[in-house]
């Protein structure tokens, strides 16, 4: 019986587990992500008062590494908020609150790439600002960030393996267990590696596709 | 005769922070009637049409559409830009949405037209532009001068009471401007007010009731288009046109 047969193969179930744990907690990261970038980047750009708080968010999403950040959700926010009560929580929220920092930029890139004759179009036919922006605004700058926030994903999908670091059971941490338990750490790894560029060519990929959809369909380039 | 002009125009001023773009212009568009603004770029034929339906706003002077001094809070503003079409050079339609989708999203979204009403209208204003059969297209699969006669149709679709037109074929390829032409020449003799700022001298001489030459913010040349381009009193006009024509 090869090394691939029984430290692979064999522990498929583990390794099963942990990959729909890791794509649990990436896809409540991304979902965060876009909810949280929008409202930083609308925030930024239309709410003044709150601008400051804005900008100091996403300037410290981003510049904040991954894993200080899952130390400071983990251990920091139950101190201040009594949340989140679990690491599988702490876990997402930090992945999605970094990208979301990045995610506001690319929001805000796309909205600023909005031409200006486009809204002008919209007011000369009489819609309000509100209409403007509802109508025109951000649906144009959604089909042009599309293709980016499917790629921020890949970053959500590489960052989260981290999560293993606070022993939420996802496939990084599945493979960990196995090479601590035989001491065999080049089949299962290679094999975590293939699963996790698989995983990341497989979502670059759709974004590529969206990104070539888009441009001949409605014939916008990607911010 | 009628009294109340579609649109009167007077001692309009405009100034981005020291230069002064427009400098005290006054006209009338009749009800019914074209009007063709021309003159060298820069004159201020853009920002002209941009303070009529306030995408600009005038440093000074009044814009009356129909009697009713345009200005006032922005509410007032969009109710009152529903009357006046905008054409723009660069075409700006909508990409996500279809043909179709451009022409009635404003009388859906504007007007309150229920949506069966709006499809009808729309159909109608298509086929003035004589593009019925494009409606399920999106722009980006249409030529520059398909594109153009959408948003031709795109404005007439909100019923205005006057067409406003910014050079409405100055970034299509030769070979496209007489598409566009054609259906400006029809809505002119269809009885359409408008104003067409033009580099096309042929249309203008043909098409319009009135041609106004400016010059440095000023109308410097005002009358019939065969006195405008026959016998034109001014001489920059003159040289305007000869550059022009020859
Ligand atoms: N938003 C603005 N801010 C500052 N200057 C402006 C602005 N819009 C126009 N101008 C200036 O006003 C002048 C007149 O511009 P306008 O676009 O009205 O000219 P035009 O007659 O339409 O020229 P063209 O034939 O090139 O379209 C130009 O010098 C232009 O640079
Ligand atoms: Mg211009």
């Amino acid at each position: 019986m090869s090394n691939w047969e029984r430290l692979v193969w064999n522990q498929r179930g583990l390794l099963w587990q942990g990959l729909t744990v890791t794509v649990e907690i990436c896809l409540l990261a991304f979902a965060l992500a876009i909810v949280g970038g929008l409202v930083l980047c609308l925030v930024r750009l239309h709410v003044r008062p709150l601008r400051p708080v804005a900008v100091a968010l996403i300037e410290f999403f981003r510049a904040t590494p991954i894993f200080v950040q899952l130390m400071w959700v983990n251990y920091v926010w139950p101190e201040l908020f009594g949340w989140p009560n679990s690491f599988f929580t702490s876990g997402w929220v930090a992945l999605g609150l970094q990208s979301s920092g990045y995610l506001a930029e690319t929001f805000r890139a796309g909205i600023e790439a909005v031409p200006r004759g486009h809204r002008e179009a919209g007011y000369s036919v009489g819609m309000s600002s509100f209409q403007v922006y509802r109508r025109i605004v951000l649906p144009e700058t959604l089909l042009t960030v599309a293709p980016s926030i499917v790629n921020q994903f890949t970053v959500i999908v590489k960052s989260s393996t981290l999560v293993s670091v606070i022993t939420v059971p996802d496939l990084m941490l599945q493979a960990m267990k196995l090479v601590n338990v035989w001491y065999e750490p080049i089949e299962v790894l290679t094999a975590t590696a293939i699963i996790y560029i698989a995983l990341v060519f497989l979502v670059s990929s759709a974004g590529k596709a969206l990104a070539d959809f888009h441009r001949r369909r409605f014939g916008l380039d990607s911010a | 005769m009628d009294a109340v002009p579609a649109i009167r125009v007077v001692d309009l001023r405009k100034s981005f922070g020291a230069l002064e773009v427009l400098r005290g212009v006054s006209f009338d568009v009749p009800r019914g009637s074209v009007v063709s603004m021309i003159g060298a770029s820069g004159s201020g034929k853009s920002t002209l049409l941009r303070c009529i339906n306030r995408l600009e706003t005038p440093s000074a002077g009044e814009v009356y559409i129909d009697g009713e001094p345009m200005g006032g809070r922005l509410s007032d503003i969009s109710r009152m830009r529903r009357d006046l079409g905008m054409v723009f050079q660069q075409f700006n339609l909508w990409p996500h949405m279809t043909v179709i989708g451009n022409v009635i999203e404003a009388p859906i979204r504007v007007r309150g037209m229920r949506r069966k009403e709006a499809l009808a209208l729309a159909e109608e204003c298509l086929a003035r532009v004589h593009l019925s059969e494009k409606g399920k297209e999106y722009p980006a699969r249409l030529s520059g001068g398909q594109m153009q006669r959408v948003a031709i149709a795109r404005a007439l679709a909100m019923q205005p009471k006057a067409m406003l037109f910014d050079e409405p074929t100055s970034s299509l390829d030769p070979e496209l401007t007489d598409e566009v032409l054609t259906v400006m020449r029809e809505l002119a003799s269809d009885g359409t007010t408008m104003i067409v700022v033009t580099h096309e001298m042929a249309f203008a001489r043909e098409a319009s009731d009135r041609v106004l030459f400016l010059h440095n913010g000023q109308i410097e040349e005002e009358g019939l288009p065969d006195q405008v381009f026959g016998a034109p009193r001014s001489e920059r006009c003159r040289q305007f046109l000869s550059k022009k024509l020859q």
